[in-house]
């Protein structure tokens, strides 16, 4: 278990905190945020690399927050890698094996198989003679996967360790870490940048933002119900609008460029964004009539392919954008300066109070 | 298939290059060939060079292997630690690079004298650094030393701080993660500037001259011979030093230190 109790770290003029946050044991947590969130701080922090300014460093319910980073027992994997240049992968992966074990012959038998082990978890077996300099960037943080496993760590910090592997690579460490981890009910604690990566791995999930922590939770939860502007703007919830509570129905948000959107709950206060995620965004060509109810009409102005998706732009007057598979933008005959109308169902309407 | 023909700044800047390579040779081989293999025998089958010699090389190592032992230990902290004060510590290691030789042994009379401060402390332990081989590494010690720690400051602060944590994280005391991972990554540039080091060392003259006139190393052997018997006389023991030095830097540069990478665009 990894518990921050009002973490301050400060570096460069730049300070994050105060953090209360907590891993339980077993658990996958993920720390996401943009760059420059301060993430990698809070993470040295937890290593105990990094002075902290105030506040307390739990790791299994011990106040490690005076200890010395070799008293911690902590895992520490950096985005690059960081294998020990002048030595093998063999020998980085005993590094800290060596280190924490103790003298007598049964131990260090004891230590070779269990290095065997987890070279063979982690995929790096026919690597174990070669030099760091000649390995992939998956290859690499496989290495450093395994180099922090071997010395036994109470918990394991990851410090954007996807960022600097190719598309395919990162594919498969995600298995290995996810299996990894689950296989030795390790805590974890995994800071990036990248929405995908913290999705398909955490268990729980914490936004940093400017070095404040913002909202944490499932990850569903805080995709679904961002706790503010920023985090929703973060997570990809492209329509962030300015609204007013509509004074004959509590639950219709009156957009301030224009239009009137119906959310489920009631508008908590007079002044509020709504929150609508593109792929909740329904779209449908306007017939010659009025628009039908509760939906908006607009015109598009731009589509961009992403994938097996289109990403439409909709001036309604207000601009609202919509991610619909490309089969049916192809089905509704979606170009520029076609005219749709748009709708959105009250769930997928998330109101965030403004001041 | 033909080759690239090189481009004009690649051959000025041969050119340019060409120009340094003579300015520093042409005296070098000039006195090599004006003492001739004769003279050099001779240098050498006499007791007085070939003691000064001696004399020169170990006087260096020592200086550099005191410097090594007090220089690296300041060199890594100021390649890692943000202090108060930092820049002067840096200033004042850089010092003796810009102190004229002459005052710089007059300095180190001055406190390590018979009169001076040190030399008066240090007396009862035996320690005597005028006249003495003491007072040549002492001498050597002063106005090399910025060349180690210079060199030995770049070389760490080359190394990514990161692996150190990482290091701490895995066990190592700071102490051991500095041995383990750190000085072995830039232990090429430390002994870098330990060569050149021991290089500035064994051609000190001025500092020597002052703090210690005898027993005499090679530069002040020289100088005697040049004042007292001219040029042909001081040309032996002149070109033996330099081409003991220059035989030992070749040597060293070849088989510790391997050749730079250069960095190519789409290299592996």
């Amino acid at each position: 278990m990894i518990g921050l109790r009002g973490l301050e770290v400060e570096a460069g003029g730049f300070a994050v905190g105060p953090l209360d946050l907590d891993v339980m044991e077993g658990e996958y947590g993920v720390l996401l945020g943009p760059s420059g969130a301060g993430k990698t701080l809070v993470l040295e922090a937890v290593a105990g690399v990094r002075r902290i300014r105030a506040g307390r460093v739990l790791i299994d319910d011990d106040d490690v927050t005076s200890l010395a980073p070799e008293r911690r027992r902590v895992g520490l994997v950096f985005q690059d890698g960081l294998l020990f240049p002048h030595l093998d992968v063999a020998h980085n992966v005993a590094y800290g094996a060596r280190r924490r074990g103790g003298a007598g012959g049964r131990r260090q038998g004891s230590d070779a198989g269990r290095l065997a082990e987890l070279a063979e978890e982690t995929g790096i077996t026919r690597l174990l003679s070669r030099r760091p300099a000649t390995l992939s960037g998956g290859e690499r943080q496989r290495v450093a996967l395994a180099r922090a496993l071997a010395a036994r760590p109470r918990v394991l910090l990851l410090d954007e360790p996807l960022s600097a592997v190719d598309v395919e690579a990162r594919e498969d460490l995600q298995d290995v870490l996810r299996r990894v981890c689950g296989a030795e009910r390790l805590t974890v604690l995994h800071v990036t940048h990248d929405r995908a990566e913290a999705f398909a791995l955490a268990d729980s999930c914490a936004l940093l933002v400017d070095g404040t922590l913002r909202q944490t939770g499932a990850p569903r939860d805080v995709l679904r119900w961002p706790a503010d502007e920023s985090v929703a703007r973060f997570l990809g919830a492209r329509n962030v609008l300015a609204a007013t509570r509509a004074e004959d129905d509590a639950c219709v948000a009156v957009l301030s460029a224009g239009g009137r959107l119906r959310a489920e709950e009631p508008l908590p206060s007079a002044l509020a964004s709504v929150v609508v995620r593109p792929e909740n965004v329904q779209l449908r060509r306007a017939g010659g009539g009025p628009p039908a109810t509760a939906a908006l009409r607009g015109r598009v102005v731009r589509l961009a392919l992403q994938g097996g998706h289109v990403l439409v732009s909709v001036d309604t007057p207000v601009r609202l954008e919509a991610l619909v598979p490309e089969r049916v933008a192809e089905r509704l005959g979606l170009t520029v300066g076609a005219v749709v109308d748009v709708t959105v169902e009250p769930e997928a309407v998330h109101v965030l109070p403004r001041r | 298939m033909r080759g690239r023909r090189p481009s004009l700044f690649a051959v000025l800047c041969a050119v340019a290059g060409a120009l340094l390579l003579a300015f520093v040779l042409l005296p070098a081989a000039s006195m090599v060939v004006g003492a001739g293999a004769g003279l050099l025998g001779d240098a050498l089958r006499q007791d007085d060079v070939r003691r000064s010699l001696w004399l020169t090389l170990v006087a260096a190592l020592i200086a550099t292997a005191v410097a090594f032992v007090v220089g690296v230990p300041l060199a890594y902290l100021l390649a890692r630690r943000d202090f108060t004060g930092k820049r002067l510590v840096e200033g004042v290691i850089d010092l003796p690079i810009v102190f004229p030789h002459t005052a710089a042994g007059i300095a180190l009379l001055t406190v390590y004298g018979s009169d001076g401060f040190m030399g008066r402390l240090l007396a009862p332990l035996g320690l005597r650094f005028t006249e003495t081989v003491a007072g040549i590494v002492l001498a050597m010690l002063f106005v090399s030393l910025p060349f180690l720690v210079d060199t030995a400051r770049e070389a760490f602060a080359l190394v990514d701080e990161r692996y150190e944590k990482v290091a701490r994280t895995l066990g190592s005391s700071p102490g051991g993660a500095f041995a383990r991972v750190t000085f072995p990554q830039a232990w090429r540039g430390v002994l870098a500037g330990a060569v050149l080091m021991w290089g500035r060392g064994i051609s000190e003259f001025g500092a020597v001259v002052i703090l210690a006139y005898n027993p005499k190393v090679i530069s002040v052997l020289t100088f005697e011979r040049f004042e007292g018997f001219g040029l042909r006389a001081a040309q032996p023991p002149a070109v033996l030093i330099v081409i003991v030095a220059f035989v030992v830097f070749v040597v060293l540069r070849t088989v510790l230190l391997p050749r730079r990478r250069r960095s190519r665009k789409g290299a592996a």
